[in-house]
């Protein structure tokens, strides 16, 4: 059976069952990835997988199921252990039903690139030319990753919904080294070959690395910052993260309670936009159905919007944003709003800083007041006078998000879309300017 | 699937494969959430699926299906033996594997309780019966707004087969139990806390853990750290870190580097390197009474397994012996290039996984010191009992943990609470600050994540209570 025929036999099958209602996502999909290290390719993979994922409730009880064998008995024996459990279980405090369609969902441009699943060998050629940007823009040792999707999906519910997608993603991350210590990183990425272009992320990287070699020690304290795409990538997936009205209500999030409050930089708007052309995590409807939209999250600083699917919604007497997540909702494509500077400009004045281009292992000591420390690494440098004036080391990112966000002072023009390894809530893709941000805490080792 | 997964190392081979193995992996899990006493939702996964990973010339190739189709495999197959030979085109060193016994086994973890003996209901009512202890200010003391609780129960069938000849089948159960607790006291901010229980058998391992008592003492101690805890002090002091603690700094600074796979760059792309190089075998990185050890064979452990994922028997490996450095975790690649056997570090989180070094169950071996020995001549010192925030650089030498549950010491005495002090320290600054540890050992659940695709992988981590001398406390000054 294709998507379209297994979430349509779930449904069926589901409300035969007793489900008052239903919902199923089925997909099928090809992953090809080559990763590289030390120069050299260390292993090719390709995943062919299909799979499926059922929502059923009844009487107000809420079931979920996920099966990667689709066939008929298989789909058959997870009804019937859902029919089974449902029983004993306890109603949801905040149910509300699916959506009731049906819906005309708008095609989104750009999501199918027809020659990334032809690619195949060509990967190999990618990496190549990668490696050698990197080597050329002084790299001694290059390493990363290129994955390529391709996936086709299915979503029907027992509210007269149907929809099908058909999306690709290639995403290659190039991490140069000059020395354990120097490094550097590029990323390109996409739904399309339009834009992909591994030289350019490769030269990045090894510029970067180049850049970061004789790093010395930096000394902890308060410093003015710029982050880059990649490291603001970072920050401003925990922002989206920490807007799911599912992480507010668990405990998760330093923005509860703080809907319609000032939280950060009045220059600062932040915005779920699930109907990018060529975003990577564009969708025409979420995951119980509704058609997507726009949901601002933050406005001129203000805190405008949680992100919602049905159940959060009722709870928080609104309605949903159309970012469900069964369970939990979550962006799509985070983009904030560009700003007026040049990149060369968000430095100018900037007296005694730090240019940051990487934010991974970031940890909290607590989600609710937005405390936490994070590694800063793949070039981290001195800004002096306006100026990046050598390379530093031994730093930890450590401040808390509702401060960072307050501390914000200005933003970079030209956002680019970022899909980043390290993503704490797993935004497929944040469209993000550089930003620069004053007071910022950094601390060291003290032996 | 078992016949594909034979079928697919005979077809390798047949297109030119030098080494061909196949893994067959089955997880069935089912997970059940309570947030705030309210029933989220019940679910059930069912996984199963077939790898083959394949060496051709040198390059390796890896390929996953989860259809139990024959012309699906075979496409595939082709697909990862042609892919494996583009790659040599970038390649300068061939991948060698380094030469392992074959063996023809069968192993299984058996539950005394199976899973499925206990109804869906109980085990939620199980959640609602700690959410419901939690929750009462009466009986924690503090309010407890936020309550996440899960419990996952999991249990993986493998069958794996290679063109040496090693066949090995095996199944465990897995149980987790996973706790977020936010209290909250007016004009004293919050206080978190993350309790995870995790073992490598059946419903008897829930039933040992009693739950309700564990996070109703854990809830109550949010309450006393809120209401009672002061600053950390700065001067120069001793430390004392707890069980869980030492643990978590073996896995981070110890278990990570030790990693043969990042010793050699092969996870430079994301997780990183690793500040130990090959050559560093027998250097000191510690003091004497510092003794680490991975050991995937401990009875009960969530780290659980006999054979790793390249077929391998697992042993102990002794990571630090004696404060030296005495032993790297080895796949059968790493293995090769340095010259050395397998130790059974490879391991897949899923049928769509590559194996890759992983650790098992890390810890710090005890000594025989009693905990009132390690603070009776501490003048000034803070005990940090349990952690909250944490993480490590990229080549795992800078280092951050951050105290939940800590005390003041002063005069050999535990004293009053202290509220989150910050070790912020080197790998090598704090192997050579331990000057004693105690004879408890405790050990931690966890869920390790590496690769990319990413793969948790269930992992133990403890040792005893250890004592570091003459430290500053980090952080925010």
């Amino acid at each position: 059976m294709n998507p379209k025929e297994v979430s349509g036999f779930i449904v069926k099958e589901g409300l035969k069952s007793g489900a008052d209602e239903i919902a199923a996502i089925a997909a099928h999909g090809t992953s090809r990835q080559v990763r590289f290290a030390n120069n050299e390719i260390t292993v090719t993979k390709t995943w062919d997988q299909t799979s499926a994922s059922i929502l059923l409730k009844k009487d107000r009880r809420i079931l979920i199921a996920s099966v990667t064998d689709v066939s008929e008995d298989s789909i058959r024996n997870a009804l019937k252990k859902l029919a089974q459990t449902v029983n004993i279980m306890k109603p949801h405090e905040n149910y509300a039903p699916l959506p009731e369609g049906p819906f005309e969902y708008q095609t989104i441009p750009s999501l199918y690139d027809d020659r990334i699943p032809k690619l195949t060998e060509k990967h190999v050629d990618y990496v190549e030319a990668a490696i050698n940007a990197a080597v050329e823009s002084g790299a001694k040792r290059v390493a990363g990753t290129l994955l390529a999707t391709d996936l086709e999906s299915s979503l029907a519910t027992s509210r007269n919904v149907e929809g099908m997608q058909k999306k690709t993603t290639i995403n290659l991350v190039v991490r140069a080294l000059t020395n354990g210590e120097s490094s550097g990183m590029g990323i390109t990425c996409g739904t399309t070959l339009r834009d992909f272009d591994p030289e350019k992320a490769g030269g990045e990287a090894g510029r970067l690395a180049r850049m970061s070699l004789n790093a010395t020690s930096g000394k902890s304290g308060r410093y003015e910052v710029v982050l880059t795409r990649p490291a603001a990538a970072v920050f401003f997936d925990i922002v989206a993260g920490m807007d799911s009205a599912f992480y507010v209500d668990a405990g998760i999030s330093c923005l509860a309670e703080k809907l319609g409050e000032d939280v950060a930089f009045d220059g600062l708007t932040v915005y779920d936009d699930p109907r990018v052309a060529g975003g990577l995590g564009s969708t025409p409807f979420d995951d119980e159905g509704n058609p997507t939209e726009r949901t601002t999250i933050v406005e001129g600083g203000k805190l405008r919007a949680y992100l919602h699917n049905s159940l959060t919604a009722k709870k928080y007497k609104t309605k949903s944003t159309a970012n469900a997540g069964w369970i939990s909702p979550h962006a799509w494509n985070i983009v904030v709003k560009e700003g007026k500077h040049a990149e060369k400009e968000l430095l100018e004045g900037v007296k005694n800083g730090l240019y940051l281009n990487n934010i991974t292992y970031v940890r909290f000591q607590d989600y609710r007041k937005g405390d936490f420390s994070a590694i800063i690494r793949d070039g981290v440098f001195k800004i002096e006078n306006g100026e990046i004036t050598k390379a530093v080391k031994g730093l930890r990112l450590s401040d808390n998000i509702l401060h960072m966000l307050q501390n914000t002072t200005a933003l970079s023009k030209e956002p680019k879309q970022i899909a980043h390894w390290w993503m704490e809530f797993e935004t497929p893709s944040v469209i993000t300017p550089l930003i620069r941000l004053r007071d910022v805490e950094f601390t060291v080792p003290t032996k | 699937m078992k016949d594909l997964a034979d079928f697919a190392v005979e077809y390798a081979v047949k297109l030119g494969a030098d080494y061909a193995e196949a893994r067959m992996q089955s997880d069935v899990g089912d997970t059940y959430i309570l947030k705030n006493g309210n029933p989220e939702a019940v679910g059930f996964s069912r996984e199963r699926g077939l790898s083959i990973r394949v060496l051709v010339k040198g390059g390796l190739g890896f390929v996953s299906i989860n259809e139990p189709d024959k012309a699906l495999a075979k496409k595939r197959i082709r697909e990862a033996v042609d892919m494996a030979k583009a790659s040599v085109t970038v390649m300068h060193k061939p991948i060698r594997l380094s030469a392992e016994k074959t063996v023809k086994k069968s192993w299984e973890v058996k539950p005394k309780i199976r899973f499925e003996d206990v109804s869906a209901e109980d085990k939620m009512e199980l959640l609602f019966d700690i959410d419901k202890t939690v929750a009462s200010p009466k009986e924690i003391g503090v309010s407890v707004p936020y309550r996440m609780l899960q419990l996952v129960e999991n249990t993986t069938e493998k069958y794996f087969v290679n063109s040496e000849g090693t066949i090995i089948s095996s199944q465990i159960p897995r149980v987790l139990f996973f706790a977020l607790l936010t209290a909250y006291e007016k004009d004293k901010e919050t206080e978190q806390d993350i309790i995870e229980k995790g073992e490598g058998r059946g419903w008897e391992a829930v039933e040992d853990w009693r739950l309700v008592d564990l996070a109703k003492k854990r809830a109550q101690t949010l309450g006393k750290i809120l209401k009672t805890a002061e600053k950390a002090p700065r001067k120069k002091l001793d430390l004392v870190l707890g069980n869980y603690v030492v643990g978590l700094v073996v896995h981070e600074s110890v278990g990570h580097p030790y990693e043969a796979d990042r010793i050699l760059g092969r996870e430079a792309a994301q997780a990183g390197e690793s500040f130990i190089s090959r050559d560093m075998l027998g250097k000191r990185i510690g003091t004497d009474v510092v003794t680490v050890a991975d050991d995937p064979t401990l009875p009960n452990s969530y780290g659980y397994y006999t054979y790793d994922d390249e077929g391998v028997p697992a042993k102990r490996r002794l990571l630090i012996k004696e404060g030296r450095i005495n032993e790297f975790l080895h796949n059968r690649e790493t293995a090769a290039e340095l010259g050395t056997s397998s130790n059974a570090a490879a391991r897949a989180s899923a049928f769509n996984r590559e194996p890759i070094i992983r650790m098992a169950n890390t810890f710090m071996l005890p000594g025989d010191r009693t905990f009132e020995e390690l603070i009776e001549d501490i003048q000034l010192g803070v005990y940090m009992k349990t952690f909250g925030e944490w993480n490590i650089d990229d080549r795992r030498y800078n280092m951050r943990f951050v105290g939940r549950e800590c005390y003041r010491i002063e005069k050999g005495r535990l004293k009053s609470m202290v509220r989150r002090p910050v070790l912020e320290i080197t790998t090598p600054g704090f192997y050579s600050s331990v000057d004693a540890v105690d004879k408890s050992l405790k050990f931690e659940a966890a869920t390790c994540g590496k690769g990319d695709p990413m793969q948790g992988m269930p992992v133990w981590h403890g040792g005893p209570n250890v004592r570091l001398r003459n430290l500053r406390l980090g952080g925010t000054q």
